[in-house]
């Protein structure tokens, strides 16, 4: 589904991800972690090309993502996107955030768009929200609708930059359990994340970040519990305080 | 005081006053449309990722709104004709003074624009929109807010500058009121009460713009 191949990304002098391989399966659920700076969430927004790559070759359901013949406004499309700072837009109402890109992008009639909306708004648990304003809800209700926002485009990918970090801790879980559930249904999902215990209990992959490379991967039970690298250890150990 | 302010001459004058204040209603309608219109444009031009297009509207604003207006109408009414474009004094100062305020509202829309926050162009872009669905339908209806206070200065500029119209013999408040004056001589009557009809668009357009202000800030 979603192909790293020998890829690089520079900032300037600035070396940000380092000969990343790395293949993630339809259906799966990767969480990428590793200390701030290390390149998760970059690694992350090449995919949908928020980031364009150095070099290598990446490539989402076969298709090039930095080749300049690939039409990337449809290739997001089938990539949702939830971001740390929700970003949802102030000025139209829940149902009207959610409904945007289907009737603009989809071409869906706006009563379809809405029967959608409704649909994803009911999952996440907040349908009696689809005309207030970002504004008036909670920050864990603006990261369900935002959440609600990329389904509705029915996408084949989801990806989660740092979800739950801009949250109040009591909210932390409300948007965890959605997420839950998404990766039940068999959501390709990455998430860049510092919940450990979502890590731990959903993923069907843990990847590991520092300095720009993959220092280590594989199932969460063996990597909380035995992980090979030495960076790895650190960080864990750190966090078990 | 009745030799200073002479309300004669507002009476026996009242046609050619109101003759001149629908002409400048109108330059002022054209010019502010004509303005609005390149302004956002050329904002869209400023904050582009593409190279050329990003100087062009720096140059085009630098070069623009650091020359008197005076002489953007005079190219137009006294230069185009050497080149065989002969234009009314109407459209000459139409497009004079659109031009000019262009390159003003082009500053006020892109601080306007580089005022809503980068993740929602992403969020945006992310779920597929173009950039340019993602400006009508995401950036600009947020710049507005912030965009309406300057705009609403600019436009009552234009309201004024429109007088430059009076020396190109554009039919406007200004061209009336120097024939009259030169008709009647009350030179300070004369003048006061073209005030008087400027401030009959100006300050209509400003309570709009404090009107749409509020409004605004209500939205959301």
């Amino acid at each position: 589904m979603i192909r790293f191949h020998h890829v690089n990304k520079h900032y300037g002098q600035f070396h940000v991800l380092k000969d990343i391989n790395l293949e993630i399966q339809s259906g799966e659920v990767v969480v990428i972690i590793g200390p701030s700076g290390s390149g998760k969430s970059t690694l992350l927004r090449c995919i949908n090309r928020l980031e364009t790559i150095t070099d290598g070759e990446l490539t989402v359901d076969g298709v090039s993502v930095g080749d300049r013949k690939t039409n990337i406004n449809e290739l997001r499309r089938d990539i949702g996107m939830v971001f740390q700072h929700f970003n949802l837009y102030p000025h139209m109402s829940v149902l009207k955030n959610i409904t945007l890109a289907p009737i603009r992008v989809s071409k869906a009639s706006p009563k379809e768009a809405s029967e959608t909306a409704m649909y994803y708004l009911q999952k996440v648990g907040i349908p009696d929200k689809a005309d207030a304003y970002p504004s008036q809800l909670s920050g864990g209700q603006q990261q369900r609708v935002a959440i609600a926002r990329g389904l509705a485009m029915k996408p084949k990918i989801m990806l989660f930059d740092e979800p739950t970090s801009a949250l109040d801790p009591e909210m932390v879980g409300e948007v965890l359990d959605v997420m839950k559930s998404l990766a039940k249904e068999g959501m390709t999902m990455v998430v860049v994340t510092h919940e450990m215990g979502f890590a731990r209990e959903v993923a069907d992959r843990v990847i590991f970040m520092d300095h720009g490379q993959i220092v280590e991967e594989g199932d969460p039970a063996t990597f909380f519990t035995q992980p090979k690298e030495e960076r790895a250890r650190q960080f864990l150990s750190r966090l078990n305080h | 005081m009745s030799d200073l302010l002479d309300i004669s001459i507002l009476i026996d004058y009242q046609d050619v006053y109101w003759k001149g204040f629908f002409i400048t209603l109108k330059a002022s309608v054209f010019a502010l449309i004509l303005s609005f219109i390149l302004g956002v444009i050329i904002a869209v031009f400023r904050i582009s990722t593409v190279k050329s297009l990003r100087w062009f509207g720096t140059a085009y604003v630098e070069y623009i709104r650091n020359i008197p207006l005076l002489i953007l109408v005079f190219v137009f009414y006294n230069g185009l004709p050497s080149i065989g474009v002969n234009l009314d004094s109407f459209m000459a100062g139409g497009l004079g003074l659109g031009i000019y305020t262009s390159a003003f509202i082009a500053e006020a829309i892109r601080a306007g624009i580089q005022s809503v926050p980068k993740g929602h162009v992403e969020a945006a872009r992310s779920s597929g929109l173009t950039y340019l669905q993602t400006m009508r339908f995401v950036v600009l209806p947020q710049a507005i807010k912030i965009v309406l206070p300057p705009l609403g200065n600019q436009f009552i500029n234009l309201v004024k500058n429109s007088s430059i119209f009076g020396v190109i013999a554009g039919g406007d408040l200004m061209y009336q009121a120097d024939i009259i004056n030169s008709e009647t001589f009350q030179t300070v009557s004369v003048y006061l009460f073209v005030a008087l009809f400027y401030l009959l668009l100006t300050i209509p357009l400003s309570l709009f713009v404090n009107y749409l202000e509020r409004r605004l800030a209500r939205a959301y």
